[in-house]
């Protein structure tokens, strides 16, 4: 009996398996808007014959909503299933997608006073479900942005619009409360279906629990969303219905797959086509097996930004000869060729994946540690005691360096720790866990708090565009303004004056004169040192083509991806 | 017996609250979901105050406790920021079955582990099956043929597999039946997930790809349980009733399977007892290498995004795992051990 008893639960275990049966977010497979309104299907291929393309994302979205997640995974399935206003190419310059023209003021797009930008839409854009997509659907996820009822990821920069109005269906006016240069890059990252989500509001007064937020069945997409495990992968099938040209791919699935090395085992094994955030490390081995690599700028660079924190940071560090003596002291050109690879490259400016404002172009400090020793002994700091570390009124030349525990970083500081100290500088490291590093003011977090003289992460102005809001002195965080973003703790009042003035200016030449300005002070001053460029990095599979990838709208031409046969 | 289940559950009950204020506590301090929220950028300072606001974050400690015990549904919130608390909650709290929302899914927090449960089942039960039988022939072996080539042999490697970190064997396992013999063009395994898209979910598939990880789990945990019972196996085997048994002329299964193992299994059951609600929370590394949607990673990825209903939810789920499979455990001894009674 007893046999018998483990024997069934032994068998009960494994069946579990043929049950198939774990909740997962499906798309229903027809849903007809109208009696004239054809039903949304699948290909009648078989599954064999399907061209199903494997993605992996090292992590899995936490939604698929255009205003309710910030996170890199989910942006990439808005070139998928939805589509911004104006997307941005290979070398992430901007073209009409749902519009007909980017606004300009020289079509009449921007009004002459910078606050009005009236956008065309096309006239054949399309819901998968046939509904037609028109100014209304723009109208409604500008209202559910800046609804307070509504828990979006964020409101910005919904919230600096003071209307948004249709003239006609495919006119859409946006009248902002001031001139708002920042519009290009950061408007209509993925529109809402105002009719399907704005009858739950209606009911509910919010679309936080509106399913669609976890099933977006209904998309303007070459691809609609199918299904998605929790966890395991997401499934999105052509759109048959698609306004634009048809995908050539049957099928995206896309794996989560959180672990980097079996990241790289599934695409050497031939697992997936496609993987992303791949390490320099893996490169050769990827490229070994067949994979191509691809890089695309993103605007983000790692740099090492100095704290210049009164009640915390080391008093050298003020000095800008001191911080100019470490940019000359550190090889950074040997660390990305040894520790990258040669893979990426030093930044010189805030600006290197927008050439436009980072012009003139600034070139790097060199690795010169006399001319370092030099700054050094002119500003006071020498070693009197012979102990290896200069010291002046007292006090030593220790810097106290902080970053997260990634490998790479981890590498990097340690080489520093070495050349600086060939000039007398002593270098502290500071490993930190990631989570722990970036917790907020409030929580007491390191960087937050400046704890650090030097704190060093992967950053970059608000990409595509310029905008660096941040670096303001009302965004330093204290306890009356905890929620400060100026971790830097830089209070700059010329700089403050030309990030308020490049924020306004909607004259592309003009706010281009202003960020020059803005990038010779970061250089003048050295507010920060470049470290090395930090662009999406993609492994190909061989038997995907046409592929290509941009830093704003990843994933842009997706329904240009084909199969070799 | 009835009486003192009866007893167990009830004395369960504070036990259960007093665990759920410590693992609150301890969640509070994990860090700042909202911090989280921005993607590759620090949360603008606008949104951070909104977001705390409508997740109910910026509540004392004392009343986000309150709230995800008993609800909020009786309570008015200030939604909007207007500082006027006008809008009622719709949370009912974890006594009325109510585990919250995820923060970043917006789905409700059962839903969420409901996904990843079964699968989280089906590798673990498969693993411990395979443990706990292998262990069995392993451990009886050894005990029955002590020290000999084989015994030593087994021992051998199994401590060699003992010492090795579970990521170093799922690694390794993977690069060789995956990687190489592709290479090599043998028969393979899958890398990683739970079926091959291009065929779909089949229970082929899924058993194909549970190969790896279950081999995983199994070989650790399998060399630390073959020797328990191999030392239980040996005790036992030197008893008195054993030798009577012996000497009655009875067969060698019938010594070795009904007198000495059922005795010798009563410490087993004890650590299978405990062994089993932790089920519940899968394997962390192993899924996390295999890409396995289990509970282990569950876990792992809402403690990263400091993700407290979620969190909290799959902690209570181990807590009242571990209550009840502790009572599962005394049951079983007593009808192991007719010697063991628990009441008067």
């Amino acid at each position: 009996m007893k046999r018998k008893l483990l024997f069934v639960l032994a068998i009960a275990a494994l069946a579990l398996s043929a049950c198939g049966g774990t909740p997962k977010t499906e798309a229903p497979k027809t849903t007809p808007v109208n009696s004239t309104t054809p039903a949304v299907t699948e290909p009648p291929v078989s599954q064999a014959e399907k061209k199903v393309v494997t993605l992996i994302y090292t992590q899995e979205f936490d939604n698929l909503s255009p205003l309710y997640t910030s996170m890199w995974f989910a942006w990439t399935t808005w070139q998928m299933n939805n589509h911004w206003a104006w997307e941005f190419d290979e070398k992430n310059e901007p073209f009409p997608r749902l519009v007909t023209e980017i606004p300009s003021t020289a079509n009449g797009g921007i009004s002459a006073d910078g606050r009005v930008i009236t956008m065309k839409l096309r006239d054949d854009i399309k819901w998968s479900d046939n509904t037609p997509l028109t100014a209304d659907d723009f109208i409604f996820t500008w209202e559910m942005a800046v609804s307070p009822k509504n828990t979006v990821a964020t409101t910005y920069p919904y919230d600096a619009i003071e209307s948004v109005t249709a003239a006609d269906p495919q006119t859409v006016v946006v009248t902002f409360t001031e001139p708002f240069a920042p519009w290009l890059a950061t408007l209509w990252h993925g529109i809402l279906p105002a009719h399907i989500l704005r009858p739950v509001y209606d009911a509910e007064g919010t679309i936080d629990n509106a399913e669609w937020l976890k099933n977006p069945t209904v998309g303007c997409g070459p691809y609609n969303f199918a299904e998605w495990e929790s966890g395991s992968y997401a499934r999105f099938v052509r759109n048959e219905n698609y306004w634009g040209t048809p995908a050539k791919i049957d099928e995206i699935f896309i794996r989560f797959v959180p672990d980097d090395a079996s990241q790289i085992a599934a695409l050497k094994a031939g697992d997936a086509d496609l993987g992303t955030f791949i390490s320099y490390s893996d490169v050769p081995g990827l490229k070994e097996a067949g994979l191509n690599i691809m890089v695309e700028p993103n605007g983000y660079s790692e740099w090492m930004f100095f704290t210049l924190n009164k009640e915390q940071s080391n008093p050298a560090i003020f000095d800008v000869n001191v911080r100019k003596a470490i940019a000359m002291s550190i090889d950074r050109e040997s660390i990305n060729r040894d520790l990258l690879l040669g893979l990426t490259k030093v930044p010189a400016s805030f600006w290197d994946a927008l050439p436009y404002y980072n012009n003139p172009p600034l070139t790097n400090y060199p690795y010169d540690p006399n001319a370092a020793k030099a700054l050094l002994d002119k500003a006071g700091w020498v070693d009197t005691n012979g102990d290896g570390v200069r010291e002046k009124d007292g006090v030593d030349l220790v810097i106290e360096h902080a970053t997260t525990i990634k490998e790479i970083r981890q590498d990097v500081q340690a080489v520093m720790q070495q050349q600086l100290a060939e000039v007398g500088i002593k270098l502290n490291v500071n490993p930190v866990d990631d989570t722990l590093y970036f917790s907020s003011y409030a929580d007491k977090g390191p960087a937050a708090k400046g704890e650090y003289d030097i704190q060093e992460w992967s950053d970059g102005p608000l990409f595509p565009d310029p905008d660096l809001y941040y670096w303001k002195c009302d965004q330093i965080p204290t306890d009356e303004n905890p929620t400060g973003e100026n971790w830097f703790y830089i209070c700059d009042k010329e700089l403050d004056s030309l990030i308020t003035l490049q924020s306004t200016q909607v004259d592309a030449v003009e706010r281009q004169k202003t960020i020059s300005k803005i990038n010779q002070l970061f250089y003048d001053k050295v507010y920060l040192i470049g470290l090395w460029q930090d662009p999406d990095v993609y492994a190909i599979g061989s038997r995907l083509k046409n592929v290509k990838f941009s830093g704003v709208t990843m994933f842009f031409n997706i329904a240009e991806w084909d199969l070799v046969k | 017996m009835g009486r003192y289940i009866l007893k167990r559950l009830l004395q369960g009950i504070p036990l259960l609250l007093f665990i759920s204020i410590i693992l609150f506590l301890l969640m509070m301090n994990m860090g700042d979901p909202v911090a989280t929220m921005g993607g590759r950028r620090v949360t603008r300072s606008s949104d951070y105050e909104r977001l705390r606001r409508q997740l109910g974050l910026d509540k004392p400690i004392y009343v986000q406790y309150l709230y995800w015990l008993a609800g909020n549904d009786w309570a008015k919130t200030d939604l909007d920021g207007d500082g006027i608390a006008e809008t009622s909650g719709i949370r009912r709290g974890i006594l009325r079955g109510d585990f919250g929302a995820s923060l970043l899914a917006r789905k409700p927090v059962l839903d969420v582990i409901g996904e990843r449960l079964p699968n989280t089942l089906i590798l673990m039960v498969a693993s411990e099956i395979i443990i706990i039988l292998g262990a069995l022939l392993v451990g009886i072996y050894s005990a029955l043929r002590q020290y000999s080539f084989m015994d030593n042999f087994v021992t051998a490697i199994l401590f060699i597999a003992y010492s090795m970190p579970i990521f170093f064997i799922a690694l390794i396992s993977m690069y060789i039946f995956a990687v190489l013999f592709k290479r090599w063009g043998l028969p393979y395994l899958p890398t990683v997930g739970m079926f091959d898209p291009q065929i779909g979910r089949t229970t082929a598939q899924v058993l194909w790809h549970m190969i790896l990880p279950v081999l995983s789990i199994s070989l650790i945990s399998f060399a630390a349980y073959s020797r328990y019972i191999r030392s239980t196996m040996l005790e036992v085997m030197n008893q008195d009733y054993i030798r009577t048994a012996r000497s009655k002329g009875l067969p060698r299964r019938d010594v070795v399977f009904i007198h000495a193992l059922k005795n010798a299994s009563l410490p087993i059951v004890t650590v299978v007892g405990l062994d089993l609600p932790l089920l519940l929370g899968g394997a962390v590394v192993t899924e996390r290498i295999f890409a396995w949607p289990g509970m282990g990673r569950l876990f792992l990825d809402h403690v990263d995004r400091v993700d407290l209903p979620v969190v909290m939810g799959i902690l209570m789920l181990i807590a009242v795992a571990v209550v009840v499979f502790q009572i599962l455990t005394d049951i079983v001894y007593a009808w192991l051990d007719p010697r063991i009674r628990y009441e008067k």
